[in-house]
């Protein structure tokens, strides 16, 4: 079909429309992926400016950047707060899913909703409850507090993406397992989960991402000592934005740039199992 | 009918008297279909439907009938060739100006909108409101027996009443040829057949001119003045559904409408319009001759099922074919047996339960069928 | 889907034994979410009830003044107490001046009567030193010990629980004797962050649905390769961190920025723009931060909707434009709702993108909230706004729930 499915009866005002719907969507394309490449070159740039045009381009920035106790404790900070995240909200949230997933799940919609309310309540809400509760508990600045908080805001997006694997799962696969002798742990571990796996993989990356870029919350539960890479950045570009931190943008954005080309070659072969 | 008369081994569908035919009232002419540039779905379509009649498309999956419909419904623009609407060429005219009926596969209901509203849509851009739109909705309700279910959501209606639904949006604004892409597809055998009947008797009463796709080759056979059989983007055959049966064209048409035996032979001569054939045991049948059919060398013989009997004579006849039955089942109203005569596949047949033969698997019978029953095909 | 199937009457109690046979598959579903949502519980809702607490929480008089508060019991709110009050309040001050608690006492009664802290603070210090009768030397040392209002506030700060941070959040006080009234002009700010707060979300999610819709609708017709390419341009800045996106809105928005280098190119302005620290800069950054959430439930209604639909509205008669409105666009509805709804939710709850892009006027009720908890000490306050921004935010997802529901959201 030609020019984005105009079919061929279309008439000249259907033309026209349909090429200001291109050069529209073109635009819009471009304000959505534009701003994010804008830091690269800028972090590249020998000068301490963030104006084009670039005359000499350097890594001084990134020396800069790696040099600095700070923003490597930070980076480190970022990454074991992470990966603890990721752990905990997986496992839980990989269960939670495959409750939900099961028939007979008591109040399943009033379940879902509270448990993907994380989501959805305001970040300031849930940093300043943290931080008055925790507070009481004394983890505040602490790395078991900021993981303990960023688990809850993480296992939301497990829950959804294996959710959302488990519904193209055929649960015969595992009555047929258990047909031929499996356990029902057995039939998990050796049916069910490699078939959800590119889900539950998605889940984890999503729970990474999200631990990893959250800065509210670690602003209000961390002192110096535990602070973030994002935080690191938020108090940067408050003071005074410097170009160090030009260079940790495009740091975090080529890592967010393999999270995302990693979910979705992992959401494809989960397609290609499904068919 | 030429197409069966000339019985030539590829049937040339573009049979030029049906494109004379001053009644027709959709045309084909050399109508060609091609989605990649290298391989065409639709190829040389040449095909006339008449004022009044229920054409039926018939085919396999993949076989060019739905392209056809969707090229006639202006959904799809013909690569090469021309379509004709009561002699007037529409590959540029949209498919809102058509005036066509069509109704889709899944029905394509709106679901925002009433059982009413579906139906009023068609009147709206005719310019047909208020009162007489009102009026026309509730005859074309009642005419699908749906009258009481206007306010109805498409989705509160069963798989049949949403089919009621799609007919009587596709008839309600009086189009004289009136489209359907398997519109039965969907539904349950019993009602499908009842709707059959029903989609006939409407057809019949309103006078429309109807094309209708399918690859349901019982519901071709019920509901079609005529067939029109696809396969590989052509049409294999275009004739009543009598005849298709009777006399088909080729083995791809006398395999797939009903059942046959295709048993290869060897033409050895043509005795008074009769060609004779021998089996690779000896084995000596007759059939009619095809004017086209070559004096000499290999064919293949169609001979259907129901038109064997058990031949209990001990004479050599005419078509007499004997074996051992290897095979047997009991289906109330007939046996179904098949018998190994040496042939590379064991002949099927259908022996009505009234003759109670005592028949078992392993015995030795004979069956026969007169010469006109078989039919002479292109290897 | 039959809808007259006949009715059979049950016999009595089966529904009971249903759920009763049903019971056990159901417990060992549960279990499953359980601990996440033990987790759950124990690191988001009781933080969340905590916060509400928080809000009406009173502790400061009553801990600083316990047997001033006792003694208060017994006044009646007419004139100055008698001087049993003022000898608890002379003892209560003396321990409150060697505990160094006076100055929270003082905070708190700051935030009814303008200028008490001070006074609290200059009575602590004292307290050790006054001599019985008591009465009469606070009021010798200040007119304002005297003052029945004062005690009324007192009495009432007393107690357990107080409203009055709710009700400065909705920009109301309680006077002495409990009439609620509205705050001083100079106060009542909270009201109008609300209405900002509620504007610029509203603004956004307009704009989203704007910006958004077409390019679903194009994601909808265009052949597999370039809708994934599409794709990708939607989903890439919905994994970038949203710390990076804001600060390339920075960068962009900067005087010598980008933006400002193309509107002097375009001939829209012949002088560089502030655009950073605007209203316009937020908006701006919030919508490309948003129109990813809005765009993704649109694209995902849209591509259920059959092509059949359209062919049929055509082949029915209707041209292009009023196919498209009639029969596409009203099926679209359920997935506009949604994504407009996910904006509007998340873009009430900004704070980053405004504290570094916005100005003063800008700032959301979130920034207000930080501000009252890391600034003002005001915990207090931060809450009361937590909540009324909580119950704002869950009335708008109690919507969301209803015409859309929790497991239709999906992640790309």
């Amino acid at each position: 079909m030609p020019e984005m499915g105009l079919p061929h009866y279309a008439g000249t005002r259907e033309r026209v429309t349909r090429f200001a719907l291109i050069a529209g969507v073109t635009l819009v394309l471009a304000f959505l992926v534009a701003p994010l490449f804008i830091v690269v070159p800028l972090s590249f740039n020998n000068d301490p400016f963030f104006s084009f045009p670039i005359h000499t381009y350097s890594l001084r920035w990134f020396r800069d950047f790696f040099s600095n106790t700070r923003w490597i404790a930070a980076l480190e900070n970022s990454v074991v707060t992470a990966v603890f995240t990721t752990v905990i909200a997986s496992t839980l949230g990989t269960m939670a899913a495959l409750g939900l997933a099961r028939p007979n799940f008591p109040c399943r919609r009033a379940v879902m909703a509270l448990l993907i309310s994380p989501m959805i309540v305001p970040i300031v809400i849930v940093a300043v409850g943290d931080y008055l509760l925790f507070g009481f508990f004394g983890l505040t600045n602490t790395r078991t507090g900021l993981v303990l908080a960023h688990t809850a805001l993480a296992a939301p997006f497990v829950v959804i993406t294996v959710s959302a694997t488990l519904s193209t799962y055929d649960p015969v696969l595992t009555r047929a397992a258990r047909s031929l002798g499996a356990s029902p742990l057995a039939a998990f571990r050796r049916v069910t989960l490699p078939v959800i796996l590119p889900g539950v993989v998605a889940g984890a990356v999503f729970a990474f991402a999200t631990s990893f870029d959250e800065v509210v919350v670690a602003l209000f539960m961390t002192s110096a000592e535990q602070r973030t890479l994002p935080v690191q950045m938020f108090s940067g570009i408050r003071d005074q934005i410097n170009p160090t931190i030009m260079a940790a943008a495009t740091l975090l954005l080529a890592l967010s740039t393999a999270l995302f080309v990693t979910v979705a070659w992992l959401s494809a072969r989960a397609r290609r199992v499904k068919t | 009918m030429s197409a069966v008369a000339s019985a030539s081994f590829r049937v040339r569908v573009g049979d030029a008297d049906a494109i004379m035919d001053a009644t027709s009232f959709v045309r084909f002419e050399g109508v060609r279909k091609s989605y990649d540039g290298k391989q065409f779905v639709v190829d040389d379509l040449n095909l006339a439907v008449r004022k009044g009649e229920f054409l039926t498309m018939l085919g396999p999956s993949g076989s060019g009938k739905t392209t056809s419909l969707m090229m006639l419904g202006g959904f799809e623009a013909p690569t090469f060739g021309h379509i004709f609407l009561d002699d007037e060429p529409v590959e540029r005219l949209p498919p809102e100006k058509r005036n066509i009926g069509f109704v889709f596969q899944n029905y394509a209901l709106f679901p925002h909108m009433t059982v009413a509203e579906n139906v009023a849509f068609p009147l709206r851009y005719r310019g047909i409101k208020g009162r007489a739109a009102a009026g026309r909705i509730a005859k074309a309700l009642a005419m699908v027996h749906l009258g009481h279910l206007g306010e109805r959501k498409p989705s509160q209606l069963s798989g049949g009443q949403q089919q009621r639904v799609a007919l009587a949006r596709a008839l309600v604004f009086d189009p004289t040829l009136v489209l359907m892409d398997e519109p039965l597809g969907a539904l349950d055998k019993q009602l499908r057949e009842h709707m059959q009947v029903e989609i006939k008797q409407l057809q019949r009463m309103l006078g429309i001119t109807m094309v209708y796709v399918t690859h349901d080759q019982g519901e071709a056979l019920t509901m079609s003045d005529r067939i029109a059989v696809f396969n590989d983007g052509r049409i294999q055959q275009l004739a009543t559904p009598e005849v298709l049966y009777e006399q088909p064209a080729n083995r791809f048409v006398a395999g797939f409408i009903g059942e046959n035996n295709l048993i290869p032979a060897h033409v050895t001569r043509i005795e008074n319009g009769t060609a004779v054939m021998a089996l690779g045991d000896g084995t000596i049948l007759r059939a009619p001759a095809a004017t086209a059919t070559r004096s000499s060398g290999a064919s293949t013989l169609a001979i259907r099922p129901e038109r064997f009997f058990v031949d209990t004579g001990d004479t050599p006849e005419t078509n007499r074919l004997s074996g051992t039955v290897s095979e047997l089942f009991y289906l109330g109203d007939h046996l179904r047996i098949a018998v190994d005569v040496g042939a590379e596949k064991p002949i099927v047949a259908r022996i009505p339960a009234l003759q109670r033969l005592p028949l078992a698997c392993g015995d030795t019978i004979a069956l026969r069928c007169h010469v006109h029953d078989c039919r002479l095909l292109e290897a | 889907m039959t809808p007259d199937l006949p009715t059979r009457s049950q016999p009595a109690g089966l529904d009971r034994a249903v759920r009763k046979a049903n019971r056990p598959a159901s417990r060992a579903s549960f279990s499953l979410a359980i601990p996440l949502l033990l987790f759950l519980l124990v690191t988001f809702v009781v933080p969340i009830v905590s916060l509400f607490a928080k809000a009406v929480d009173n502790p400061e008089t009553r801990s600083v003044l316990p047997a001033t508060v006792a003694a208060l019991d017994a006044w009646p709110g007419a004139g100055a107490p008698d001087e049993a009050v003022f000898a608890a309040f002379a003892r209560d001050l003396a321990r409150a001046a060697s505990g160094r608690t006076a100055a929270g006492l003082g905070k708190r009664l700051n935030y009814e009567i303008p200028g008490m802290r001070s006074r609290v603070i200059t009575a602590a210090r004292s307290a050790g030193v006054v001599q019985a009768p008591f009465k009469a030397a606070f009021i010798k040392l200040d007119p304002v010990w005297g003052d029945p209002i004062v005690w009324a506030t007192i009495k009432r700060d007393g107690r357990r629980l107080t409203p009055s941070y709710l009700l400065a959040a909705a920009d109301l006080r309680q006077t002495a004797d409990g009439a609620i009234v509205p705050a001083p002009a100079d106060q009542r700010i909270f009201l109008g962050i609300l209405g900002r707060t509620l504007f610029i979300a509203g603004l956004v999610t307009v704009l989203t649905l704007v910006l958004g819709y077409p390019v679903a609708y194009a994601l909808a017709l265009a052949p597999p390769l370039l809708a994934s390419v599409m794709m990708l341009c939607i989903l890439l800045p919905l994994w970038t961190s949203l710390l990076v996106r804001t600060t390339a809105w920075v960068v962009l928005l900067q005087t010598n920025g980008v933006v400002n280098d193309v509107i002097l190119a375009l001939g829209l302005s012949s002088e560089r723009l502030q655009l950073i620290f605007t209203r316009f800069g937020t908006v701006a950054a919030m919508t490309h931060i948003q129109l990813p959430f809005t765009i993704l439930p649109i694209a995902s209604v849209m591509r259920t909707i059959p092509a059949a639909h359209m062919r049929a509205a055509r082949s029915l008669g209707a041209p292009p434009a009023a196919a498209f409105w009639q029969v596409y666009a009203p099926q679209t509805l359920p997935g506009v709702m949604a994504g407009g709804l996910i904006t509007f939710i998340l873009s009430l709850g900004y704070y980053i993108t405004p504290a570094l892009v916005g100005g003063p006027n800008d700032q959301m009720i979130s920034n207000f909230i930080s501000i009252y908890i890391n600034s003002e000490l005001n915990w207090g306050l931060a809450s009361a706004l937590g909540v009324v921004l909580l119950v704002v935010t869950l009335g708008i997802y109690g919507v969301f729930l209803r015409v859309v529901g929790a497991d239709k959201l999906r992640l790309g």
